[in-house]
């Protein structure tokens, strides 16, 4: 039995149906990646099994319990924590105090970190400890959108698009820090649009689109299917999506 | 592109205009996130107490005396509404109802069973927090501008009945009460005596509220201040936590209302109306609701400038206005803001505060 089980998810806005029924076993000792175009629903399948919305129909477990709909911050309290496309931060605090919000909160369980100046210390934040999370450069924001949600000490991170906005050296450095999640015990589930970096990263890929999961395996056989290839090139083109 | 807001004093090589340009924007900032060495902290606090003790003996006569006890209980009550709004974001503009909740109860309680101050104390404040905490629930439902219009509706409501309560709240009229049940040795009815003791509400106050902010409770109500959806998403239950500092902020403008009526001796609906609300909320934000000392600042002002500049009450309304427009325009944190930001240019940025790394604030 996988960590975190969604069985028949939907979620619809109006008349926009954003997930029409996804079905995925995620597991927390390695990196998952999930993939997809542009509002093919892959925020929303984050948004709709941490609580951020009500689900429309289906269900998501977690070792076996039903939470859906349960409420975003009993969601957290289970140590399973997501990040946020954008607002990633408590823009008007200090660094250390995001962190240590999160940490305080995350606590209970068994704390892995033994204060937020760790946490800073392992994200390479930590000379940055006393600047104002508003005023951060973008790459040390995303870092701090990852601090934030290891204080709560996850046992599945779910990461939207942490590479978003960042260059190609921020990037590397920043998907070298989530590699090194896995062997601690924190299991990753990531969205991004860069598939060099997910091919790298990830042990397994789901492809979404219109709400619906078209293809999932090891990300060089499902990159190679012609179904991902069509959504990604349009039908009969050969170059790497990226 | 300055990694921290605070790098003034860092830019030594910088040309003189861009660093002095560089000082006015460190004024104008909003620092309330920066501590303040302990060092400093503590001095400020014991100055602060040695001033406020000592004033009922620096000879400045009755009506002053009296204007500083309106002044220290209205503060109480701006601690409050410092929390919610300073602390957590929710912004209040009926907090004078909230105060005269706790203050006719008190007085109910008083004419009708014969309670004094002490005894009904503790039921003016849990009423107020209570009545605090319903006035919020709708908020859990709809954003922070809805529940100002609700503050602001319970305001009015709450002067309506009062007014029409007929002998029970007094009417029109209001109310009276007798004096404070003296202590042993001490006579609240000498206006010294009332002051200490509207004083030594205001010190528990301020040390709750300096606890609070510096607490994982402060950490987690400035959490959902700055970014309701992430706190959330860290575990924090954030409509538990707003009823919860609204409720805070009650037993606040209960026991405001409390030392207001025993002040006063008599309350009447106007002075729980809209306008005192506004006051108030001005008065919060003029002082800087992120700042230890910015509710008593803001008291201060509001309740000395008619005096100091000699304004009749129409002048002193846009004396107010202006005030705020000023403070908006330029001390977007409040007074509390600026005075902090001076102490920092003065002594040379924030740069040692980083080195001590305390957790406090100014
Ligand atoms: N809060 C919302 N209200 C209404 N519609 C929404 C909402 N959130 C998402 N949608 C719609 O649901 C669909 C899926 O959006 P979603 O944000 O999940 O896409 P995505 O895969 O994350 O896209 P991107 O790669 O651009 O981040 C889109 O059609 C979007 O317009
Ligand atoms: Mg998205």
């Amino acid at each position: 039995m996988a960590a975190l089980e969604v069985r028949g998810l939907r979620k619809q806005f109006g008349g926009v149906v954003a997930l029409n029924g996804i079905d995925l076993d995620i597991d927390t000792d390695r990196v998952v990646g999930i993939v997809g175009p542009n509002g093919s629903g892959k925020t929303t399948l984050f948004n709709v099994v941490t609580g951020v919305h009500p689900a429309t129909g289906g269900a998501v477990f977690w070792h076996g319990q039903d939470i859906t709909n349960i409420g975003a911050h009993r969601i957290a309290r289970k140590r399973l924590v997501r990040t946020f496309q954008q607002a990633m931060s408590f823009p008007g605090l200090t660094v250390d105090e995001n962190v240590r919000i999160a940490w305080e909160q995350g606590r209970k369980g068994d704390g892995r970190w033994a204060s937020p100046g760790m946490i800073l210390e392992f994200v390479g934040l930590a000379p940055l400890s006393k600047a104002i999370a508003g005023s951060l450069p973008f790459g040390s924001l995303r870092r701090l959108g990852l601090a934030v949600a290891l204080g709560v000490s996850p046992e599945l991170l779910l990461l939207d698009e942490p590479g978003a906005g960042l260059n190609d050296s921020e990037a590397q450095a920043f998907a070298a820090v989530i590699a090194q999640l896995p062997p601690q015990g924190i299991g990753v589930c990531l969205i991004d649009h860069d598939m060099d970096m997910m091919a790298d990263l990830c042990d397994r890929l789901i492809v979404l689109d219109f709400g619906t999961k078209i293809a999932e395996g090891p990300p060089g056989e499902v990159l190679a299917d012609p179904k991902v290839r069509e959504v990604y090139l349009g039908p009969d083109k050969k170059a790497a999506a990226s | 592109m300055p990694v921290t807001d605070n790098s003034a004093g860092k830019t030594g090589a910088a040309p003189e205009g861009a660093r002095a340009r560089d000082r006015l924007a460190l004024l104008t900032a909003d620092n309330a996130a920066v501590p303040l060495p302990a060092g400093v902290q503590a001095i400020t606090a014991i100055l602060l107490a040695v001033l406020l003790i000592a004033l009922p003996w620096l000879g400045l006569g009755y009506r002053f005396l009296s204007i500083a006890i309106t002044t220290l209980y209205t503060a109480i009550g701006l601690y409050g509404l410092g929390l919610q709004f300073g602390q957590a974001g929710i912004m209040s503009v009926g907090h004078a109802a909230l105060m005269g909740v706790g203050a006719y109860a008190s007085a109910i309680l008083s004419v009708q069973l014969g309670l004094g101050l002490w005894a009904s104390l503790p039921f003016a404040m849990a009423l107020s927090a209570i009545v605090g905490g319903v006035i919020g629930l709708p908020t859990l439902r709809v954003g922070g501008q809805h529940y100002i219009i609700i503050t602001f509706c319970f305001c009015a409501l709450f002067v309506i009945v009062l007014t029409n309560g007929g002998t029970f709240t007094g009417s029109a009229t209001g109310l009276d009460v007798g004096s404070v049940t003296p202590l042993p040795g001490i006579n609240f009815d000498k206006l010294s005596n009332n002051y200490y003791l509207v004083l030594a509400a205001l010190f528990l106050a301020v040390v709750a509220t300096y606890l609070i902010g510096n607490s994982r409770y402060g950490r987690t109500l400035r959490a959902i201040r700055e970014n309701e959806q992430l706190a959330r998403s860290v575990g924090i239950n954030v409509d538990l936590h707003k009823l919860g500092v609204l409720m805070v902020s009650g037993l606040f403008a209960g026991l405001a209302g409390v030392l207001q009526l025993y002040y006063l001796r008599h309350i009447s609906p106007t002075l729980f109306g809209a306008f005192p609300s506004l006051y108030l909320a001005l008065m919060v934000m003029l002082g800087g609701a992120r700042y230890l000392y910015g509710p008593l600042i803001g008291a201060v002002v509001v309740n000395f400038l008619p005096e100091v500049l000699n304004l009749d009450p129409v002048d002193s309304r846009i004396a107010y206005g202006v005030c705020l427009l000023l403070v908006i325009l330029l001390l977007p944190g409040g007074v509390g803001a600026g005075i902090k930001n001076i102490y920092c240019a003065i002594t040379g940025g924030f740069e040692t505060q980083k080195q001590r790394g305390s957790n406090g604030r100014a």
